[in-house]
């Protein structure tokens, strides 16, 4: 019976073996007193010890010195304490190869008492390559993000012929209108009419319309430098809706203003942070005039590490579904939106390592949409003036 | 006389100065159920209509009226690309295409 247990013993050890030496990840064993008892083929080519090199010797041999004395400490704190400082909880330390070389791992602790005493087997995961597949990673995210502005200029050129059309359509039959007028006149030898005027005013207007679109189309190409300035957000928010409310004067939309006493300070382009606030009070406008209420209301907050520019309306909100691509580009409900305010709005706030989110409404609440911005810490407004 | 159906202001305001400029009678109507809904126009009439109306569409339209047996000449604008005029006119008996922005004198191309 017990030669059947050995041979037992020796195959699910040759099994185990075998299982840790394909594992991805270093395994050691240790013992109580820190002896290695296994160490994996992983764990050869991370220190550069074979196996038969490291079994027996004190694991310090894998450690750069200051973590080999602190590791004798820890042990020892444990046996007598139990108070665990990483079994079963894993965390990042320092291995040395043969070479020398101190580099990152992850190490997770397991225990198993055993007839021989306590065991402890730490699993390593070299965190080089994990830092080699993280770079890659954001390699990768760089070229994605690359490849969708592309496509989205793709779908900008389609709605740009779109939303141009219009326009040029209009304005070209208004010139054609006054040309031919012009030349009927000029064939009765009259003077030309207030008429003719009215229609190249018109086709003036026309020819705005044309060139706002590429504006707009063009701040969402363009991807200018911020100005950054330490400004106060309350201000640049009081200019925009001061001049929005100037714009749309005689409208029977209330803007609420929500401010507090004291400044709040962000590093931000103001012209850029103005533009979000007003893409987002004309959206609110838009659903605020169809509502009973008719109000848009403006807040700015802050805690201490940002600072919240809120727009609320007395619209209905928008559905689950319109919230799933609201920061598309392109994305619209609207007749004549282009549904760009949103995306250039968001684009803008992570330009400024912020965000832009958006809270939905419904059951008679209108959507809020917040501007979150880092404040503006004044050690570093300091650093900057040195440097 | 002279039906136009296009739902931008600005175009079918545009095509009226040009039309009525010329001195030939215009009515303008800003999408297809509005003329349904109005007197139904005869052969004699003109129909400029654009391809792309919210609701019923201009090719939709244009059915509805053949249909009715009430059918004026036809000529579609439209700005979108030929293959989706194309298909937007299938098995429309022939109608004259304009498209947006125009490239030449519209007043020749419709009066003609
Ligand atoms: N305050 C709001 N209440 C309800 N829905 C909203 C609100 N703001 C935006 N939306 C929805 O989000 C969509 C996208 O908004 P966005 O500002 O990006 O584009 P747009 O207003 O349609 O066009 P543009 O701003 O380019 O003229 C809108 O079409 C609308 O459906
Ligand atoms: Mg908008």
């Amino acid at each position: 019976m017990g030669e059947l247990e050995d041979r037992r013993t020796a195959v699910s050890e040759a099994r185990f073996e075998s299982l840790l030496d394909t594992a991805a990840d270093g395994v050691i064993v240790i013992d109580e007193t820190g002896r290695m008892l296994v160490f994996n083929k992983i764990c050869e080519q991370l220190f550069g010890y074979t196996s038969q090199e490291a079994i027996g010797q004190n694991v310090s041999l894998i450690m750069p010195p200051e973590f080999s004395v602190s590791h004798d400490r820890f042990m020892h704190n444990y046996h007598r304490t139990g108070e665990k400082r990483i079994i079963g909880i894993g965390r990042e330390v320092s291995g040395m190869h043969r070479d020398g070389t101190v580099f990152p791992l992850e190490l997770s602790v397991g225990e198993a008492k055993t007839a021989e005493g306590r065991q402890y087997i730490g699993v390593l995961r070299d965190l080089r390559s994990r830092r080699a597949v993280e770079q890659r990673v954001s390699q990768l995210q760089a070229q994605v993000v690359h490849m969708t502005r592309l496509s989205a200029m793709d779908e900008m050129g389609a709605a740009m012929a779109h939303e141009l059309n219009q326009p040029l359509t209009a304005l070209l039959l208004y010139l054609q209108a006054v040309a031919r007028q012009v030349r009927a006149c000029h064939a009765d030898e009259k003077p030309p009419s207030d008429k003719m005027l009215g229609v190249l005013d018109k086709a003036v207007l026309e020819a705005e319309r044309a060139s706002h679109i590429v504006q707009r189309m063009r701040q969402m190409v363009e991807k200018r430098d911020p100005e950054r300035a330490t400004i106060d957000l309350r201000e640049v928010v009081n200019e925009a809706l001061d001049l929005s409310e100037f714009v749309a004067q005689g409208a029977t939309v209330t803007i609420r203003r929500v401010f507090g006493m004291t400044p709040i300070q962000v590093d931000a382009d103001a012209t850029q942070i103005q533009q979000i606030i007003l893409n987002l009070l004309r959206n609110a406008l838009e659903v605020a005039k169809e509502s009973e209420e008719r109000w848009v209301k403006v807040s700015i907050g802050s805690d201490d590490r940002s600072a919240f520019v809120s727009v609320t309306d007395s619209g209905p909100g928008f559905s689950e579904d319109v919230g799933k691509s609201l920061f598309r580009t392109f994305s619209t409900t609207k007749k004549s939106g282009m549904g760009l305010g949103l995306a250039i709005s968001r684009a803008i706030a992570q330009n400024h390592g912020g965000d832009l989110m958006a809270d939905p409404g419904g059951n008679g609440q209108g959507a809020t949409f917040t501007l979150m911005l880092p404040m503006h810490h004044s050690d570093e407004a300091e650093e900057d003036t040195w440097g | 006389m002279y039906i136009i159906v296009e739902d931008d202001p600005s175009v079918a305001d545009a095509l009226e100065s040009l039309l009525s400029g010329a001195g030939l009678p215009v009515r303008v109507f800003a999408s297809a159920e509005e003329l349904i809904h109005s007197a139904p126009p005869t052969p004699e009439d003109t129909m400029i209509v654009d391809l792309g109306l919210p609701g019923m569409s201009g090719g939709e339209l244009v059915r509805h009226l053949e249909k009715a047996g009430a059918t004026p000449r036809v000529i579609a604008i439209s700005g979108k690309s030929s293959r989706t005029i194309a298909r937007e006119t299938e098995g429309l008996a022939a109608v004259k295409i304009l498209r947006k922005p125009p490239a030449a004198d519209w007043l020749e191309a419709i009066t003609a």
